[in-house]
C-alpha cells in the first residue's frame, strides 16, 4: 500500500505514537471495507449479539412497581393536594388582581419599567383568552420550583460536604441533563400513575441541576475566614452551615434559583404531552396537532411571556442580592409593601363579593388574527413552493445525503447530474491518498489523518460506515484527547449502544445531529462575531435569541413543515433554530470580554483590524467559544427528540414509540444511548479545551 | 346517520326490556371523569356523552389525557371512561389493561371509520389513472422526492401509530417508500402545503376528520379487504405476501373503568347506549375547527336540536 511506503520513508522512529496508531486504524478501515463479504459482522453488528436489555428493564420495573407502588402513589397524592389547592386559588383570583400582584412584585424587584413590562405582558394573556390555561401552568410551576429548590439545596450541600456526594452528584447531573426528558416520563408514568403529578415530578427532577451546581459553587466560594470565624465563635456544624455559609453563598444560590425556575417552566410545557391539566402546553400541542400556525403562535406567545416575566423578576432579585449583601430581609416588612398587599387582597375580596365574572374566553380578535396568519402562510407556500423545494433539494443533494450515505451512493444523475463512475471513484481515492501523503511528508500528520478520515467518511457515509471502523476511530480519538480514562468512557458508552441494538438508530441520530450542529455553530458563531462588533446588532439579536429559546419549538415546526414537508431537512432546520443560540451567546460574550488593554497593545504595535481579530481576539475568546460549541451540541441532542415529531427515524423516534407503548425499557435504552452520544461529544470537547487552555498558560 | 341510528336502536331494544325495574343511579355525587384526547372528533363525542350524563342527573368532569397515557388512568379508576378508541390504532396499553381485566370495552361509539391512501383531487390531473391503485405504479416518479429517490413517497402514520402504509406498499409491491409523518400536525401540514402548492401527495389518512371537509380529497381504490388478506399470503394480487389489500374497517369503541357499572349502574347503561352519527360529528368538527365556534356551544346546540336521539339513550336506564 502507498501509505505503508510513506511510513517507511518518514521512519518509524520519528513518527509520534498517535500517528502510527492512526495509520493502523486507517489500514484496519481499509481491510474491513474490502473484506465486506468475508467479515460481515464487522460491518453490521449481528442481531445475535444484542442483549435484550429493554426486556430486562421492563421486568425489573414491573417487579419494582408492585413493591413501591403504594409509596409512589402516596407521594403523588401528597403532591396533588397542594397543587390542586394552588390551582384553585389561582383560578379563583380575578385576573386584574393577579396582574396587579405580579406588577407590584416586579416593581419591588426592579422598579417601574419592569412593572410596566410585566403588566402589559399579562394583559395580553388575559385578552387573548389564555388566562385559565396560564394559571394551570403556573400552579404546576409553583409546586415544582420549591420542590426542585429543596432537592437541589440538599444535593448541593451533600456534594460539597461529603466525598461520596462529590463522587455521585456531578455524573448524575450530567446524566439528568443529557437524558431526553421524554425518556424518563415513561417510568414516572408507570410509578406515579397518570396525571399532572407526573409532569410535576419530571419538572422537579429536570430543574434541580442548576440549583445543585450553584449551591455547590456558592459554598465552595465562601471565604474560609468567614467559616473560621463561625467556628471560633463556637457555632455547631449546622449553625455554621445554615446561619453563616449559606447566607454568604446566597448571591450565587440566587443565580441557581433563577435558572431552576426557567428550567421548571420549560419542562412543565414538555410534560404536558401526558395531559391531565388543561395547561398552556396542552393548548400549544393541540394547535400543533391541527397544524394551525396562527393559533399556536398566539398560545406559544403566552409561554414566552410567562418565561420572560419569571426570568426578569427572579433575575432582578438575584442581582439585588448580590448588590446589597448585608441588609436584613425584615427591613421592608412594615413598609408600604405590606399595605399594598393588604389593599390588593381587600380589592380582590371586594371584586369577588360583587360577583364580577371577568373571564375572557376565545375572543374574536384572536381568532381573526390567527386566521389572517394562516392565510398569509398558505399564500406564501403557494407562491414560493418551487423555490422552497429547490432549496430543500439542494441542501439534500449536496449536504445531507453525502454525510448520510456518502458520495458513493449520493451522486446520481438525478441528484448531481452525473454518474459517479468507477474511474471517478478511483480518481477520488488517488487524490485523497496523494494529498494525505503530501501532508504527512510535510510533517503535518494530524491534518493528513483528519483528511483521510473525512474522505473515507464522505465516501461511504456515516450510516453506511462499518461499526468496527467507527468504533476504532472514536476510541483512538478519545485516547489521543483524554488518555486512558476518556478511552474507557467512550469504549464503554459505544459498547452499550452496540450491544443494546441501538447502533443503527444512533448513527442516524448522530448524522442528523452532527449535520445540524455544524450548521448551528457556523450560523451562531458568525452572528456572535457580528453582534460583538456592533452594539446595535447585539440589541436586535438578543430578544430574537431569547424568543427562540423560550417559545415551545412545536410552534415553529408547523411553518417549517409547510415549507419543506415531513423529513430530515425540516428536522435539521428545527434543530438549528434551537441550537444556534448558545453558539451566538458564548461567541459574543467571549469576544466582548477580551481585555481592552491587550487590544490597545496590538493596535500600538500596528496590527491591522483583521490581524487583531484573527490573532488576538479569536484565540483569547476560544475557551468561551468552545463552551458555546459544547452547549450547541447538548442543545442539538435535546432537540433531536422533538424533531422526531416531523418524521425522523433515529433514536428520537424510538423514544416516541416507547412513550406511546409505555415501554420503559425501550425508552430508557434509547434515551440512555442518546445521552451517551451527547456525553461523548461533551467529554471530547472538554478534553480539547483543556489541552488548549493548558497550552495557553 | 342512517346506520348509526340503526345501531342505536338495536342497542336500546334489549336494555329497554331489562330495565323494567329502574336501574340504580349509584354514587351520583361523585363526578364521572371522561377523558379528553388529542383530536376534535373525540372532544365532540366525549362532550355529547358528558352532556347526556349530566341531563340524566350525573356530575361530569372532563380531564385532558393523552390517547396512550389515558389507559393507566382508566385502569386505576382516576379517569372513568373514554369515548373513541380506534381498533386500527389501539395503544399497547389498552391491550395490556384489557387483558388484565382493568378496563372494559362497552361497544361502538357509532362512528363509521375509514382509513386508506388519500390524495388531494388536483393530483388526479397529474396521475390520470387514479383512483385505481394500479395507476400508482406508473406514477411513482411523480411522487418521488429527494429523500425517497428513485421510489415514490408515501406519507405514513407517525411511527407510534404503527406502519400500515409501509405494510401495504410491501404487500402490493408498489415502488414507493413510506415516510413516517411523526405527528398528526405533520400529516395536516403535508396536506395543506400540497393543496397550496398544487404539488403531488399520497398519504395514509382516516375519516371522520375535519381536514376532509376542508380540503377536497379522494381515496385510492385498493383491493377490498377480506380476512384472508391479513393471514393467507396466497390471497390477493401478491401470491406470496400479506397486506395486499385496503384497510379493514376500523372499529371505534368506548372504554370504561372496570368498576364503572358497580358505581354508576345507570350511567353505565347510558354510555353503552350512546351512538354518535358520523355525519353529525364531522359537521360539528367543521364548525369547531374551521369556523372557530366553541366546542361547548356546538355540542349544546346539537343537544337542543336532537332531543329524541339522546333521550333514547337515557330512557332505558331510568
Amino acid at each position: 500500500m502507498t501509505s505503508a511506503e510513506l511510513t517507511r520513508r518518514i521512519g518509524f522512529a520519528t513518527a509520534p505514537p498517535a500517528a502510527l496508531a492512526w495509520l493502523c486504524v486507517l489500514i484496519f478501515a481499509g481491510v474491513v471495507t474490502f473484506a465486506k463479504t468475508s467479515l460481515p459482522w464487522l460491518q453490521i453488528y449481528p442481531a445475535s449479539g444484542v442483549i435484550p436489555l429493554a426486556d430486562w428493564v421492563n421486568a425489573a420495573i414491573d417487579a419494582l412497581v408492585s413493591v413501591v407502588e403504594p409509596v409512589t402513589r402516596g407521594i403523588a397524592l401528597l403532591l396533588e393536594w397542594p397543587m390542586l389547592g394552588l390551582r384553585d386559588l389561582l383560578q379563583w383570583t380575578p385576573w386584574p388582581i393577579a396582574l396587579l400582584a405580579v406588577a407590584l412584585l416586579a416593581f419591588h424587584a426592579a422598579g417601574l419599567r419592569l412593572a410596566l413590562l410585566c403588566g402589559v405582558a399579562l394583559v395580553y394573556i388575559a385578552l387573548a383568552g389564555f388566562w385559565h390555561q396560564a394559571m394551570n401552568t403556573m400552579a404546576l410551576v409553583g409546586i415544582a420550583v420549591p420542590l426542585s429548590l429543596t432537592i437541589g439545596l440538599a444535593a448541593g450541600i451533600w456534594a460539597q460536604r461529603t466525598k461520596i456526594g462529590a463522587g455521585i452528584v456531578p455524573p448524575t447531573l450530567d446524566m439528568m441533563q443529557t437524558m431526553p426528558t421524554f425518556a424518563y416520563l415513561i417510568p414516572l408514568l408507570v410509578l406515579f400513575g397518570f396525571g399532572p403529578v407526573v409532569g410535576l415530578i419530571a419538572s422537579a427532577i429536570y430543574a434541580c441541576p442548576p440549583m445543585v451546581r450553584n449551591v455547590r459553587l456558592g459554598l465552595t466560594r465562601v471565604p474560609s475566614e468567614i467559616a473560621e470565624a463561625a467556628r471560633i465563635s463556637g457555632s455547631s456544624r449546622y449553625q455554621q452551615l445554615f446561619w453563616v455559609e449559606l447566607p454568604a453563598a446566597m448571591a450565587q444560590i440566587k443565580v441557581g434559583i433563577n435558572q431552576t425556575i426557567m428550567a421548571a417552566l420549560s419542562m412543565v410545557i414538555i410534560a404536558s404531552v401526558i395531559g391531565g391539566f388543561d395547561d398552556i402546553g396542552w393548548e400549544v400541542l393541540s394547535t400543533m396537532r391541527k397544524a394551525r400556525f396562527g393559533e399556536s403562535l398566539l398560545s406559544g406567545a403566552v409561554i414566552v411571556i410567562l418565561a420572560v416575566v419569571m426570568d426578569r423578576i427572579s433575575a432582578a432579585y438575584a442581582g439585588r442580592g448580590r448588590a446589597q449583601v448585608g441588609t436584613t430581609a425584615k427591613s421592608w416588612q412594615l413598609s408600604p409593601w405590606t399595605w399594598a398587599t393588604a389593599g390588593l387582597v381587600a380589592f380582590c375580596l371586594l371584586l369577588k363579593a360583587l360577583g364580577l365574572d371577568l373571564a375572557i374566553d376565545g375572543p374574536a380578535w384572536a381568532h381573526e388574527f390567527a386566521a389572517w396568519i394562516n392565510t398569509q402562510l398558505d399564500g406564501f407556500v403557494a407562491s414560493s413552493g418551487q423555490l422552497l423545494t429547490d432549496l430543500k433539494n439542494a441542501a439534500f443533494y449536496y449536504y445531507l445525503l453525502p454525510i448520510r450515505i456518502g458520495f458513493s451512493q449520493a451522486i446520481l444523475p438525478f441528484t448531481w447530474g452525473f454518474t459517479f463512475t468507477a474511474e471517478m471513484q478511483w480518481g477520488y481515492w488517488i487524490a485523497l491518498v496523494l494529498l494525505t501523503g503530501l501532508l504527512i511528508l510535510r510533517g503535518r500528520w494530524r491534518s493528513g489523518g483528519a483528511l483521510m478520515v473525512a474522505g473515507y467518511l464522505l465516501f461511504f457515509g456515516l450510516t453506511a460506515l462499518p461499526w468496527a471502523v467507527f468504533f476504532a476511530w472514536a476510541l483512538l480519538l478519545a485516547w489521543q484527547l483524554g488518555g486512558c480514562r476518556l478511552l474507557l468512557f467512550v469504549g464503554g458508552a459505544l459498547a452499550f449502544i452496540l450491544v443494546t441494538g441501538m447502533w443503527e438508530r444512533a448513527m442516524l441520530s448522530l448524522y442528523l445531529c452532527g449535520a445540524a450542529v455544524a450548521m448551528s455553530f457556523v450560523l451562531g458563531a458568525s452572528l456572535g462575531v457580528w453582534a460583538a462588533a456592533s452594539g446595535r446588532v447585539s440589541a436586535v439579536l438578543r430578544p430574537i435569541a431569547d424568543t427562540f429559546q423560550t417559545i415551545p419549538l412545536f410552534v415553529f415546526l408547523i411553518p417549517v413543515l409547510m415549507f419543506f414537508q415531513v423529513g430530515e431537512f425540516t428536522a435539521l432546520l428545527a434543530i438549528i433554530a434551537y441550537a444556534f443560540v448558545p453558539a451566538l451567546r458564548y461567541t459574543e460574550n467571549g469576544l466582548r470580554q477580551v481585555s481592552p488593554q491587550l487590544i490597545e497593545v496590538a493596535v500600538e504595535q500596528g496590527c491591522t483590524k483583521s490581524q487583531i481579530f484573527w490573532q488576538v481576539k479569536l484565540p483569547l475568546a476560544m475557551p468561551a467559544i468552545l463552551v458555546g460549541l459544547n452547549q450547541t451540541i447538548l442543545y442539538g441532542f435535546a432537540m433531536l427528540v422533538i424533531a422526531a415529531l416531523v418524521g425522523t427515524t433515529g433514536l428520537g423516534q424510538q423514544i416516541f414509540l416507547a412513550l406511546g407503548a409505555a415501554d420503559t425499557g425501550l425508552g430508557l435504552t434509547a434515551g440512555l444511548s442518546m445521552a451517551l452520544l451527547a456525553m461523548i461529544a461533551d467529554r471530547m470537547l472538554q478534553a480539547i479545551a483543556r489541552q488548549r487552555f493548558e497550552g495557553m498558560q | 346517520m342512517f346506520r348509526g341510528k340503526l345501531i342505536a336502536a338495536a342497542l336500546t331494544l334489549p336494555f329497554a326490556l331489562t330495565s323494567a325495574q329502574a336501574v340504580e343511579m349509584g354514587d351520583k355525587d361523585e363526578p364521572i371523569k371522561l377523558a379528553i384526547n388529542e383530536w376534535t372528533g373525540q372532544h365532540i363525542a366525549t362532550h355529547i356523552a358528558g352532556e347526556t350524563l349530566k341531563r340524566a342527573g350525573y356530575d361530569v368532569e372532563y380531564v385532558t389525557a393523552g390517547y396512550d397515557a389515558q389507559f393507566t388512568a382508566i385502569a386505576d379508576g382516576e379517569i372513568h371512561g373514554t369515548m373513541e378508541v380506534w381498533s386500527s390504532n389501539a395503544p399497547d396499553l389498552w391491550i395490556k389493561m384489557a387483558e388484565a381485566g382493568k378496563v372494559e370495552d362497552i361497544g361502538p361509539t357509532g362512528i363509521e371509520a375509514r382509513e386508506g391512501f388519500l390524495y388531494p383531487v388536483h393530483v388526479k390531473e397529474m396521475c390520470p389513472g387514479l383512483p385505481d391503485w394500479e395507476a400508482l405504479k406508473a406514477c411513482a416518479p411523480l411522487f418521488a422526492t429527494a429523500e425517497t429517490l428513485p421510489q415514490g413517497r408515501l406519507v405514513d402514520y407517525p411511527a407510534d401509530w404503527g406502519t400500515p402504509g409501509a405494510d401495504r406498499l410491501t404487500g402490493l409491491k408498489l415502488p414507493y417508500r413510506a415516510v413516517p409523518a411523526g405527528s398528526e400536525g405533520a400529516l395536516i401540514s403535508e396536506l395543506k402545503a400540497s393543496v397550496a402548492k398544487k404539488s403531488p401527495l399520497l398519504m395514509v389518512f382516516w375519516q371522520p376528520h375535519w381536514a376532509l371537509s376542508e380540503y377536497e380529497t379522494e381515496w385510492v381504490n385498493l383491493p377490498k379487504a377480506e380476512d384472508g388478506c391479513f393471514s393467507d399470503p396466497a390471497w390477493g394480487v401478491n401470491p406470496d405476501g400479506l397486506n395486499d389489500c385496503d384497510f379493514s374497517e376500523a372499529r371505534v369503541f368506548k372504554v370504561v373503568w372496570k368498576g364503572f357499572d358497580e358505581k354508576w349502574p345507570a350511567a353505565y347503561e347510558i354510555l353503552q347506549n350512546i351512538s354518535i352519527p358520523t355525519a353529525d360529528q364531522q359537521a360539528m368538527m367543521g364548525q369547531i375547527d374551521q369556523e372557530g365556534t366553541d366546542l361547548e356551544e356546538v355540542v349544546a346546540k346539537w343537544m337542543d336540536d336532537h332531543p329524541d336521539t339522546w333521550q333514547a339513550w337515557i330512557a332505558p336506564a331510568q
